[in-house]
């Protein structure tokens, strides 16, 4: 049988693999063998991470959220309850937005969930 | 929503006269950490100056007085120092509250900068009049019983 030699094939797949590898530290965008090894970790991570980026957010929406509820006078979950019952239904990302870009109208939500809450 | 590097830090002024120390530091640490206000970003110190005044009159509840001791490492062998809180309060009264404000902030890079604006005086008065510090508001300071 003819000897078959992979010339253009493994070269394109090492470029590719060390174009992934962009700007990585030191060996690991210069070795083909190091960069291999860390392009597939980073494939991972990125992977995980665009899961775990809407849990961040949320929990950084909550965390403003809270903030301006209690200049407010009301913590963030009696305002959620006050919300909730109010049959008002926006969302943290709003929420949050409001917060910092909008307080009287995030005041103004404040005081539709107080009145639910004192109404229920 | 972007936050840049433009915050600027206020400044408050919180009487430490009579307040429970865990009570007040988590207060005083929110407000440093800057999770107190609605544009509180994860990765940049938001947080505002804090001036803690009166650090001796700071209140222990229960048997804490008698019990709590503080405990730090030299890295020697045998290397162990403590001290009471009857006798830091004695001798250093800032470092009772430092301590506790300090446990409540990130122990990271972060943290540590976030600790650089807390100001903590014994007596009543502080040299940070300049800044025109605020009052802050603790919930109302037990009475001593």
């Amino acid at each position: 049988m003819p000897r078959v030699k992979r010339g253009n094939k493994r070269k394109n797949r090492r470029a590719k693999t060390l174009a992934l590898a962009k700007g990585y530290y030191g060996t690991k965008s210069k070795s083909y063998r190091m960069a291999k090894l860390q392009v597939e970790k980073s494939l991972l991570y990125a992977y995980r991470d665009r899961k775990a980026k809407k849990r961040d957010f949320r929990g950084l929406w909550i965390v403003r959220i809270n903030a301006a509820a209690r200049e407010n006078e009301i913590s963030y979950s009696r305002l959620m309850d006050g919300l909730k019952k109010a049959g008002n239904d926006i969302n943290r990302k709003m929420l949050a937005d409001l917060a910092v870009t909008d307080p009287g109208a995030f005041t103004q939500l404040v005081g539709v969930a107080k009145a639910a809450l004192t109404t229920a | 929503m972007v936050s840049e590097k433009d915050v600027r830090h206020a400044w408050y002024v919180v009487d430490a006269t009579d307040q429970v120390l865990g009570r007040l530091a988590t207060r005083v640490a929110k407000v440093l950490s800057g999770k107190h206000r609605a544009n509180w970003v994860p990765y940049l110190d938001t947080g505002d100056f804090v001036v803690v005044t009166n650090a001796e009159k700071v209140r222990l509840t229960g048997k804490k007085t008698d019990d709590k001791i503080y405990h730090r490492h030299t890295g020697y062998p045998g290397g162990l120092k403590s001290i009471s809180v009857k006798d830091l309060q004695v001798k250093y009264p800032e470092r009772v509250i430092e301590a506790a404000i300090r446990g409540m902030l990130p122990h990271t890079k972060l943290g540590r900068k976030q600790f650089k604006k807390l100001k903590v005086y014994k007596g009543g008065s502080h040299p940070h009049e300049a800044q025109q510090p605020k009052t802050l508001q603790v919930s109302p300071a037990r009475k001593a019983s």
